[in-house]
C-alpha cells in the first residue's frame, strides 16, 4: 500500500447548458480502495469520472487528490491513468510503443523504459504480443494492452470506464477476477464506472450509486444490497430486481393481496408504503400469500417463478429442489427482516 | 448464365470505350511528339512512321527551351503545396475538434469559396496583385493558388480528422502529452493517408492550372501550361513541339497518379462516406 490516491469530491456541480448533469456530488475515496461508480446511463457516473480525470471541468465544487486541489489542473498534471471503454489504443503504434508512450511523455530514460514495459506486459500476460499492432489483437488482448498502458506509469489513481463492456460474457468474468487481483497486488486506488450492478458488487470495496445526477447511496456492496436507501437503488441492485409492491402498513404488518405479512417495524403508525422483497427472500410454505405459478424459468441450480398473487405480480427465486409446476397454486412468505419499506412519495427508505 | 456473361461483356465493352476516349488525346500527343513536322501533317494520319526525338531536343535544349517553365511550374506547385499543407492541417484539426463560436459558419464559408466560378474573380485578383506589385512573381501566383487550394485542402482533411475518436486524444492527454504533442504523435500519423491524398490533389491542381496563370504571370514566371501556348501562333502551330511539351507536362502528373493511386482511391471513398462532424 503506497497510501496515495485519496480522492475527495466536494459539492461538485456540472451543467451541460441548462441541464444539471451533476447536482452537488460529495464523496471520499480512500487510498488503495476499489471504488465503483454505479448507475444507469445518464446518471452522471461517467461525468464524475471525467471530472476526476481532468477531461471535464466542474461548474462548481472542489476536487482534491491526496490533499491537493486539482479542480482546475490539466489531465496530464494529475498523475491519473485511465482505461477507456473503447481502449483508445494508438493504432499506428505497436503494443510496446503504446505501453511505452506514457513513460516517454514522462521523460523517463530510454534504458528504463523497456524493462518497465516488459514488466507491465507480464502483469497482464501480453509479453508475447509486444511487437503487434492493436489491429492484430483480439478484443481481450486489446483490453489487456490498455490495462498495461495504464499501470505502467504507477499513477496514484487508476480510472476505469466500463472496461469490460466490450468483452464477451465468459471473458468478462475471467477478466473481472484478474482485474481485482491486479488492483490488490498493485495496491493502487481504482475508480470503476459501470452500469452493471453485478460487476460493481463483485469488484468494489465500496460503491456509489448514482441516480439522475446525484449519489443515492454510498456503501459496501453488502450494505447497499442489504439496506437500499431508496426505491431507485432497491430496483437497480440485484438480479432479478427487487419486487416493489404498493401496500398498506397496518399494525406492523403489510397487507398484500389481502394477506398480512409481518415486518420488523411495529413502531410505525398505519400508512401507505411500497414494500420491497427480493426474489430470493421468498419462501414457499404451507401458509402465506396465495399465488398462482404463471411461468417457471429454470436456471439449473435455481428457478425464477412469475407469480400472480391475486392480481399483484411478483417474482421469486426458489431453490432447485422444490420448484412447483407451472399453473399450480402455492403459498409464499418472507421473513420480517427481508421486508423493506419505502415511502411511496419521497421514495426513501422508511 | 448467358445473361450474366452478356452483362459482363457489356460492362467490358463500355469500359473499353471510356478508356479509349480517355487514352486517345494522350496517345495522340505521344505519337505526334515522336513524328517529324512532315509526318504530323500527313493525311491520312500515319500510324507507322520513323520515330524521332527531335521535337524533345528542341523544346528542352533549343532556343525556346521550356526547361525554365518546367522549373517555374515546380516552384509554384511545390510552394503552393507546402504552404497549403502547413496551414490546412492545423486548420482542419481545429475545425474537426475545437468548439468555438461561428464554427458552423466557418465550415460553410470554406465550402462556399469552392463554389465561385473562377472567371468571376480573375479581374479583381489581377487588380489586387497589380496594386501590390506582385504580377509576374512567384509569391503572387502562389498567393492566388492558396486562395482556392487552402479551402479545398481543409475541407478534404476535416473528414479524416473527424474519423479519429475523441477518446484517443483524451488517452494521450492522460498519458501526459500536451495538445501539440498529441497532434504530432497521435493524430497526424493516423491521417497520413488523408494528407497524402490532399498533397496529391493540391499539387496537381497547381500544376495543371492555366486560367489564372495566363493572366497573372509574365515573362519572368511562366508555368509550363502557359508556355505551351507559345507553340500555337497566328501563322502556324508547331504540332510536334506542342505534343512534346504536353507529354513532358503530363509526365509528373501521370507518375504521381500511379504512385499515389492506392491512397487516392481509398481517400476518395473515406471522404465520400463520411457525413458531417460529430462535434
Amino acid at each position: 500500500m503506497n497510501g496515495r490516491g485519496h480522492v475527495r469530491f466536494e459539492q461538485i456541480v456540472k451543467m451541460h447548458g441548462n441541464f444539471k448533469a451533476l447536482k452537488g456530488v460529495d464523496f471520499d475515496i480512500r487510498p488503495a480502495e476499489f471504488f465503483a461508480l454505479l448507475g444507469p446511463s445518464g446518471s452522471g457516473k461517467s461525468t464524475t469520472l471525467r471530472i476526476l480525470a481532468g477531461l471535464d471541468a466542474p461548474t462548481s465544487g472542489r476536487v482534491t487528490i491526496d490533499g491537493k486541489d486539482v479542480t482546475s489542473a490539466d489531465a496530464r498534471d494529475r498523475d491519473v491513468a485511465m482505461v477507456f471503454q473503447s481502449y483508445a489504443l494508438y493504432p499506428h503504434m505497436t503494443v510496446f510503443e503504446n505501453i511505452a508512450f506514457p513513460l516517454e511523455m514522462a521523460k523517463m530514460a530510454k534504458a528504463d523504459i523497456a524493462p518497465a514495459v516488459q514488466d507491465a506486459a507480464r502483469k497482464v500476460k501480453i509479453e508475447h504480443l509486444l511487437e503487434r499492432k492493436p489491429g492484430q489483437l483480439s478484443g481481450g488482448q486489446q483490453q489487456r494492452c490498455a490495462l498495461a498502458r495504464a499501470i505502467v506509469r504507477r499513477a496514484s489513481l487508476f480510472l476505469l470506464d466500463e472496461p469490460l463492456s466490450n468483452l464477451d460474457a465468459k471473458l468478462r468474468l475471467e477478466t473481472r477476477a484478474e482485474l481485482k487481483k491486479l488492483q490488490r497486488s498493485l495496491g493502487v486506488t481504482a475508480v470503476y464506472v459501470t452500469h452493471d450492478q453485478e460487476e460493481a458488487m463483485t469488484l468494489a470495496d465500496r460503491m456509489a450509486v448514482f441516480m439522475a445526477g446525484e449519489i443515492e447511496q454510498i456503501g459496501t456492496p453488502a450494505e447497499v444490497f442489504a439496506r437500499p436507501n431508496s426505491l431507485d437503488v432497491a430496483a437497480f441492485i440485484g438480479s432479478p430486481p427487487m419486487n416493489l409492491i404498493p401496500a398498506r402498513l397496518a399494525g406492523g404488518n403489510v397487507i398484500i393481496a389481502g394477506q398480512p405479512l409481518a415486518t420488523t417495524r411495529a413502531d410505525l403508525s398505519d400508512r401507505n408504503v411500497t414494500v420491497g422483497i427480493r426474489p430470493s427472500a421468498f419462501r414457499i410454505g404451507p401458509t402465506g400469500l396465495p399465488a398462482k405459478v404463471d411461468l417457471v424459468e429454470d436456471l439449473g441450480d435455481s428457478a425464477v417463478l412469475d407469480l400472480d398473487c391475486a392480481g399483484t405480480r411478483v417474482r421469486a427465486r426458489i431453490n432447485h429442489d422444490n420448484i412447483p409446476p407451472e399453473n399450480s397454486s402455492v403459498f409464499v412468505t418472507a421473513r420480517p427482516q427481508d421486508i423493506h419499506l419505502f415511502d411511496p412519495d419521497t421514495r426513501k427508505r422508511i | 448464365m448467358t445473361a450474366k456473361r452478356l452483362r459482363i461483356a457489356a460492362v467490358i465493352v463500355i469500359s473499353l470505350i471510356f478508356i479509349l476516349a480517355w487514352m486517345f488525346p494522350i496517345l495522340w500527343s505521344f505519337l505526334n511528339s515522336l513524328k517529324t513536322d512532315k509526318d504530323v501533317l500527313a493525311y491520312p494520319p500515319k500510324v507507322l512512321f520513323a520515330p524521332t526525338l527531335e521535337a524533345y531536343r528542341d523544346v528542352l535544349f533549343g532556343s525556346a527551351s521550356i526547361l525554365p517553365n518546367l522549373v517555374s511550374s515546380f516552384i509554384i506547385s511545390i510552394g503552393t503545396t507546402v504552404i497549403t499543407m502547413l496551414l490546412a492541417v492545423p486548420a482542419a484539426y481545429a475545425l474537426a475538434r475545437l468548439r468555438f463560436p461561428g464554427k458552423r459558419f466557418a465550415g460553410f464559408y470554406v465550402l462556399a469559396t469552392q463554389m465561385l466560378p473562377p472567371v468571376g474573380i480573375i479581374i479583381p485578383y489581377f487588380l489586387v496583385l497589380r496594386g501590390i506589385g506582385w504580377i509576374d512573381t512567384y509569391q503572387g501566383i502562389i498567393l492566388i493558388y492558396l486562395s482556392f487550394s487552402l479551402p479545398f485542402a481543409i475541407w478534404l482533411l476535416v473528414s479524416y480528422f473527424e474519423d479519429i475518436p475523441f477518446e484517443m486524444e483524451e488517452a494521450a492527454y492522460l498519458d501526459g502529452a500536451s495538445r501539440l504533442r498529441t497532434l504530432w504523435r497521435i493524430i497526424i500519423p493516423q491521417v497520413r493517408g488523408g494528407i497524402s491524398v490532399t498533397v496529391v490533389f493540391v499539387f496537381l491542381n497547381a500544376w495543371n492550372e492555366f486560367l489564372f496563370a495566363v493572366v497573372l504571370s509574365g515573362n519572368t514566371v511562366r508555368p509550363v501550361t502557359v508556355a505551351m501556348y507559345n507553340f500555337i501562333s497566328v501563322e502556324q502551330t508547331l504540332w510536334t513541339k506542342l505534343a512534346a511539351v504536353s507529354v513532358l507536362a503530363m509526365l509528373p502528373v501521370i507518375l504521381l497518379g500511379i504512385f499515389a493511386q492506392k491512397h487516392i482511391v481509398k481517400g476518395l471513398t473515406v471522404g465520400a462516406v463520411k457525413g458531417g462532424g460529430r462535434r
